[in-house]
């Protein structure tokens, strides 16, 4: 329970809550591709504006929102030095034979921001999407890929069942730490050498528990008559309904409208 | 070893939708050699105090002191006092991990830096403890073993590092009921002995009855009751309140008092009813 993970779904009852699964997905991957796509001042601010509304929206958490920040933060940091050094243009601080660049600032400021709406975006997608509904969505959308003898009824299981034990499992790994603590084990020690031994009385268990939790499932699906995936129906159904249609609708004129504010400057 | 517990508030995943308070305020102050039961319904905040107790957890508010020293700081001297502390959580069968059983059980007392004839002495003893043949048992491969098997040699391997203080969540939960009896009695034999600090968690509050002398009662992360065990077990207002129910003697002799027997409430053990009924019905028989 310590371990909260970041993006991991809040259950509300919000517009963004509320829509289809598939049309949330599909607007995340567009607006996922629009920071890329706005160049210019004006569009960049229209998509910011239209991000920071949609997140009132959601009624997400700020607090945890902004948390899921962190899981970028090596990354943006790196790329922010590589834009710094690598980018030519007018110098700005000279150490030795590499240049810090004006442009590099700028450039560097640019991808990190680009990452930032990246990861919030995504971010959006699972705090108001359940894993359920998330692998509803994603059978929805690759059904297609099925004519091509790609087994997507079976994937989104797979995936379902992987989401759902996520939190379980991060629970039995914050016990199995403690248990290993109280015998005396180093694993949160700052000397690397101790952490690096107490790997094997923390991961045997953790595996252990793993293969006999799935194997219980297992068992516990057959014995509930559970049979692949031919003829399966579902209790709920996707509709699409005219919010679902109205949203679409919004998301595709906005990134209309992103598109041709580039060329306004 | 000396446990004060001054104010301590745990809440879970701060800050989210997803917060949720375990604790809201405990005080309480175990000393050397008590032997403590902490009861309460399922979600009272049992395991978050005893985690603390350990300090493996960070407080909210408020502080664990072991000895004086504050429990969970990273500090050399709170680390010494952490290793005088022993828990057993729930289920700590899953806590295993090595090849052998003399292996597993060794752990503890090895990570502790004792020389190789000590940790061997330890790990014979405390298998023992736990009623395993160490003869027997060691070699073998402890994921082979039976549930029970398994329960107790992870037992063991807490046994093993000689605890000050050890702390037991649900130790017999699981087990036979010969099996339940032979561990407490063991346990409760070798408390005697070493002047240990016996903490134990149980909803069984029949066996709960034989081994401790004092009984914390949390609800809804409070303490509402704190005092002698055969006190608190025979209240059977208090115990409803936390959602238990009293040891079965004391619901026999509630049911005589009711029906109009002059009897104690307070016999926790089946062998002090009998004694109560039978001199409530000496003196009945004296009656004419």
């Amino acid at each position: 329970m310590n371990l909260l993970l970041p993006g991991v779904y809040v259950a509300a009852d919000s517009v963004l809550h509320r829509l289809d699964p598939r049309v949330k997905m599909g607007a995340a991957l567009l607006l996922m591709a629009l920071p890329f796509a706005a160049s210019s001042l004006s569009s960049t601010l229209l998509l910011l504006a239209f991000v920071t509304t949609v997140v009132f929206l959601s009624t997400a958490p700020l607090p945890a929102l902004l948390r899921t920040l962190h899981t970028v933060f090596w990354l943006g940091f790196f790329m922010f030095f590589f834009y710094l050094f690598t980018t030519p243009g007018q110098p700005l601080v000279v150490l030795g034979k590499i240049a810090v660049t004006w442009e590099g600032v700028l450039r560097g400021t640019i991808q990190i921001y680009r990452l930032c709406l990246l990861v919030v975006i995504a971010a959006l997608l699972t705090f108001t999407t359940s894993p359920s509904q998330l692998a509803h969505g994603l059978e929805a959308l690759l059904g297609p890929l099925e004519q091509l003898g790609l087994p997507v009824r079976e994937l989104t299981m797979v995936l379902t069942i992987a989401l759902r034990f996520v939190p379980t499992i991060f629970d039995e790994i914050d016990k199995i730490i403690k248990a290993q603590e109280s015998r005396g084990a180093h694993i949160r020690s700052n000397n690397p050498w101790h952490r690096v031994q107490s790997w094997v009385p923390m991961f045997v268990p953790i595996f252990v528990s793993a293969f006999r939790r799935s194997e219980e499932l297992a068992t516990a699906m057959e014995g509930r008559g559970f049979r692949g995936t031919r003829h399966r129906t579902r209790l709920y159904q996707l509709r699409l309904t005219r919010q679902d249609l109205f949203a679409s609708l919004i998301v595709v004129a906005v990134s209309l409208a992103v598109v041709a504010l580039n060329q306004l400057v | 070893m000396l446990i004060r517990v001054e104010n301590l508030v745990h809440i879970y995943a701060p800050g989210t939708p997803l917060a949720r308070a375990a604790l809201r305020g405990v005080s309480l102050e175990i000393g050397p050699g008590e032997r403590v039961g902490i009861v309460g319904r399922t979600g009272s905040g049992k395991s978050t105090l005893v985690q603390h107790l350990a300090g493996l957890l960070e407080p909210t508010a408020g502080r664990i002191r072991l000895d004086g020293i504050v429990a969970h700081a990273r500090t050399a001297a709170a680390r010494a006092q952490r290793r005088r502390v022993g828990l057993a959580f729930q289920y700590p069968e899953d806590q295993i991990f090595e090849q052998t059983v003399f292996r597993e059980v060794a752990f503890g007392p090895r990570n502790l830096g004792l020389e190789d004839t000590e940790i061997a002495t330890r790990v014979h003893w405390a298998l023992e403890m736990v009623g395993l043949n160490p003869a027997e048992m060691q070699e073998r491969v402890p994921f082979s073993l039976s549930g029970g098997e398994m329960r107790r040699v992870a037992l063991a391997s807490i046994l093993a590092m000689r605890p000050e203080v050890l702390i037991l969540d649900e130790p017999t939960a699981g087990l036979d009921p010969q099996g339940r009896r032979d561990l407490l009695a063991r346990i409760r034999a070798w408390q005697q002995e070493t002047n240990l600090t016996l903490i134990l968690i149980s909803h069984n509050l029949d066996e709960l009855a034989r081994v401790v002398e004092r009984v914390v009662v949390l609800g809804k992360g409070e303490v509402i009751a704190d005092g002698p065990a055969r006190q608190a077990l025979s209240d059977s207002e208090l115990l409803h309140a936390a959602g238990l129910d009293v040891p079965l003697p004391v619901a026999l002799l509630h049911a005589l008092q009711e029906a109009g027997w002059k009897v104690r409430t307070d016999r926790l053990l089946p062998e002090e009813a009998v004694a109560e009924i039978a001199q409530a019905r000496g003196f009945s028989e004296k009656r004419p």
